[in-house]
């Protein structure tokens, strides 16, 4: 009897998804907009004004106590909703093992949002990723640039508009026609055996 | 990996793998090559001493295979002179000896004279 006592006190019992999104809903009233839930799982939308704000609560609150950034991205609701980008933060707490998701409604004309590097120094390439792939604009990034397209490159490739086999070849990425463009005038000096 | 180790073993028909370009015959392009990488690739072949030879390994190196994005080069032979194209997704570790075979027989071929004395 006394051993499960103290098992009990080690191991704190995990929350429920949908009572997380219940606590955000109530610190939060004016900034949540919707909390939807599929499959034992709770997303929570919010506005993107206060996204500091909320996150920073969720890392610090003692009950909650979600530390760890599972993962940021954004997704691209192109003519399915009215509000075109979502930015997508997956948090986990590694004391209590619950997990939330919290998605940030950023729209087209102003692809602004607040940096969480203040929050967890690991957002730092996830956002850097998120800008070089949908073009969001994290303000108060440390260091804004792209990550994985060359920093000469033009456009944000995984933007719904953004055609799939990119742009005309004579409208490539410089880099790579002056490869191609160098290697037809080094041809002649190759050797034939 | 597997055709460098020891249950095929390129060793045996005298192929082995070297550091650095620079001390190379010929390079195996083994992969997917992005643009942003295709001018890193190119440099290392200029760096390879002549008489060299470039070895398209897998589709992605030789056609872009199934990837026609934006970033993805449409087969090396764009900005590479390549002598064989092995293919395969991946290719069998008997293919890509198969492919080294052939480009020995094409060596092998060859009549020009690189210098006075070869």
């Amino acid at each position: 009897m006394a051993v499960t006592e103290v098992r009990l006190t080690l191991q704190p019992a995990a929350l429920a998804p949908v009572a997380i999104a219940e606590i955000i809903k109530e610190k939060f009233p004016t900034q949540v907009i919707e909390v939807v839930e599929f499959r034992d799982q709770a997303s929570v939308i919010v506005k993107k004004d206060q996204i500091v704000a909320i996150l920073r609560f969720l890392h610090d609150d003692p009950i909650l106590s979600l530390n760890h950034l599972q993962d940021l991205t954004a997704v691209d609701y192109l003519k399915k909703k009215e509000i075109r980008f979502e930015v997508v933060y997956n948090l986990y707490s590694i004391r209590y093992r619950h997990q939330i998701r919290i998605r940030a409604q950023v729209p087209e004309n102003d692809p602004k949002i607040d940096s969480v590097v203040s929050i967890w120094s690991g957002a730092d390439w996830h956002e850097r990723e998120c800008f070089d792939m949908f073009g969001i604009h994290f303000s108060g990034h440390p260091d804004l640039r792209r990550i994985l397209m060359p920093e000469d490159w033009e456009g944000f490739p995984l933007r719904k508009d953004y055609p799939l086999k990119g742009p005309e070849f004579d409208k490539d990425w410089p880099g790579f026609t002056d490869v191609v463009k160098r290697s037809k005038e080094l041809r002649e000096f190759e050797w034939e055996g | 990996m597997a055709v460098g180790a020891s249950h095929y073993d390129f060793d045996r028909f005298g192929i082995i793998f070297r550091g650095s370009p620079r001390q190379a015959d010929c390079v195996i392009v083994a992969g997917t090559v992005t643009k942003k990488m295709a001018p890193v690739v190119r440099r290392v072949y200029d760096q390879i001493p002549e008489p060299r030879y470039v070895v398209a390994m897998g589709s992605c190196a030789c056609t872009g295979g199934v990837f026609k994005t934006y970033s993805t080069v449409q087969g090396c032979d764009s900005f590479l002179p390549v002598d064989v194209y092995v293919p395969g997704c991946p290719p069998r570790p008997e293919t890509l000896l198969e492919g080294m075979m052939m480009l020995q027989e094409k060596i092998r071929k060859e009549q020009a004279r690189w210098s006075p004395w070869r």
